[in-house]
């Protein structure tokens, strides 16, 4: 009788890390990742096609994109240059302010006990509330205050204009948007440190600062990252709605809401597409930091 | 130099999660002394581990007491090294870092602890490994790194707990080869804690054999063997039986 092979099997499939059959290149993923973009262009040149006013061709879009410093002044009156510019400015102090909040609060929360009853009980009711539901709140407490009332007290001059784009409701609730997922991450940072490094560090004779500088710290800065991730979508999603809601006067946000209202949809088109890629920077920034940080912890799984 | 680590009496409890009262050590005394190693030898649960966390002044004996060349282990500073499968090396510092590490927190400037730490590393054969991580280093190569830093942190007693196991034959017999000789040329103070009858053997020059939980201090050997030990002699052939006998009777008893 002639032997048989055993018959493959595919067992052990989900043992792999990755479970690909496509090849696993830089140009296997680029054309793996273009997939989805390019049949979204489909879409769009479908629409182009059925006639309807609403979808701007493909030339009209790039005029906008390929010219960024051209004012529309009829309309906005603000450049998309100009907006992105804001748009970013706002999401920096908002973001950043969360940030040098959320990592120091985290790290005392994590390592102290005290800290930690004092902070969770604020943290978790506040965490559930959606930052754009604050932002009536906001501004009717601070008004249309903004970083150029703040710093300059009324001076005018360009810089002026730049910073009255700045309004303190915005970059209040960008924070609180960007603060939680950072404290949350860090402080489960912290508590996850292993004990027994912290000890090798005391029998070495290292103080407390040094246990934290050499053990406590290089072992949260990733999951922090991980929080800084989460944090900067959040505050993305509620920047762009904030640009939207009234009181606003530039931004991204501000420009595709407006054009969307003056029928001037190649600049809505147009500010879709520059929030998407800039985003998309920022979290790539962001999962580098992530990587540099933490690029020993995927062996130590 | 350093001097002798001198246990007496040590008791230790844990109360488990449940609420039971687990006994870990029943009383035990032991000698270390310096440019020796002192084997201690003892099944699953006979608190080896609880010993060596209490000489370190890791745990506070319930009884009983610890001196650390005359002093008590809590208030030495930097003279204690200590290595289990635990306490390894930090993984997000290469190789070279790790070694440093301690010269670092002594506070000892960049250019002193490089030259010193790249000296250790390449008398421990890890000249070609000092720009990796960790991760990227076999077993073997992990433990000699971990036995790099104990000897940049000049810590004159050791307190080694299973530090070479998991690890196959060949490569731990050559670490064992390594200790030993850290051990004549810098007369370290060694308490080294295994479950292998052979490494007690073929390191220990005592050989303490602790009983099943509560651990209490069952046989202690002094082979009086000739250095380095051949394992193929028939005088370490006969002290490896008479360990040996020792550990199954007591594994017997459970």
């Amino acid at each position: 009788m002639p032997e048989t092979q055993p018959k493959a099997t595919r067992t052990r499939r989900f043992a792999r890390k990755h479970i690909t059959s496509f090849p696993d290149t830089i140009k296997g993923r680029l054309a793996l990742g273009s997939v989805l973009p390019a049949l979204m262009l489909l879409a769009w040149w479908a629409g182009i096609r059925s006639g309807t006013a609403v979808v701007p061709t493909f030339t009209e879009v790039a005029r906008v994109l390929l010219d960024p410093f051209e004012v529309p002044s009829d309309i906005y009156s603000r450049s998309l240059a100009f907006s992105t510019f804001i748009t970013l400015m706002r999401l920096a102090l908002g973001f950043g302010l969360g940030l040098v909040t959320a990592l120091p609060l985290g790290l005392l929360a994590g390592r102290y006990r005290t800290v930690d009853r004092l902070l969770a009980p604020m943290v978790q009711i506040a965490r559930p509330i959606n930052p754009i539901v604050l932002l009536p709140i906001a501004t009717v407490l601070f008004g249309l205050a903004s970083l150029a009332t703040v710093i300059y007290g009324g001076h005018e001059s360009w810089r002026y204009d730049i910073m009255d784009q700045v309004q303190l409701a915005m970059i209040i609730i960008l924070w609180w948007g960007a603060f939680f997922p950072i404290f949350i991450s860090t402080v489960h940072g912290v508590r996850s440190v292993r004990q027994s490094q912290v000890e090798t560090l005391e029998l070495m004779g290292a103080s407390d600062a040094q246990v934290f500088r050499h053990v406590i710290l290089p072992h949260t800065l990733p999951h922090a990252a991980s929080g800084m991730r989460i944090g900067m979508g959040v505050a993305w999603l509620v920047l762009i709605a904030a640009e939207v809601y009234p009181g606003t006067r530039s931004g991204l946000g501000y420009m595709l809401c407006v054009a969307c209202k003056t029928s001037d949809y190649e600049y809505t088109f147009a500010a879709i597409i520059v929030i998407g890629i800039v985003a998309w920077l920022t979290d790539a920034a962001i999962a580098r930091l992530e990587h540099s940080t933490g690029h020993w912890q995927a062996v130590e799984r | 130099m350093s001097g002798a680590i001198v246990a007496s009496g040590l008791c230790k409890a844990f109360t488990s999660r449940s609420g039971v009262l687990v006994e870990a050590l029943g009383g035990v005394s032991l000698r270390a002394e310096p440019g020796n190693i002192t084997c201690v030898l003892g099944p699953t649960g006979s608190g080896k581990s609880t010993l060596l966390r209490i000489m370190a002044g890791l745990e506070e004996p319930d009884s009983g007491s610890v001196l650390v060349g005359g002093k008590s282990p809590e208030v030495i500073t930097g003279d204690i090294g200590y290595l289990t499968q635990q306490h390894t090396l930090l993984p997000w510092l290469r190789v070279l870092e790790n070694i440093a590490l301690p010269m670092r927190l002594r506070g000892a400037d960049a250019k002193e602890r490089e030259s010193k730490a790249r000296e250790i590393a390449s008398s421990l054969g890890l000249g070609d490994y000092l720009d990796l991580y960790p991760y990227e280093l076999s077993g073997g190569m992990q433990r000699r790194a971990a036995l790099g830093r104990l000897l940049a942190q000049e810590a004159g007693y050791w307190l080694l707990d299973e530090p070479f196991s998991n690890l196959d034959e060949r490569t731990s017999h050559s670490l064992q080869g390594l200790l030993l000789g850290l051990v004549r040329e810098h007369g370290l103070s060694v308490v080294f804690v295994t479950h292998s009858v052979d490494e007690a053997a073929w390191l220990g020059d005592r050989i303490a054999v602790l009983s099943a939980a509560p651990g209490v201090l069952a046989e202690s050997f002094e082979p009086a063997l000739i250095r380095p030990r051949r394992r193929l002699s028939e005088d370490y052939g006969d002290i490896m039986e008479r360990i040996r006998r020792s550990f199954e009777s007591i594994l017997g008893e459970e």
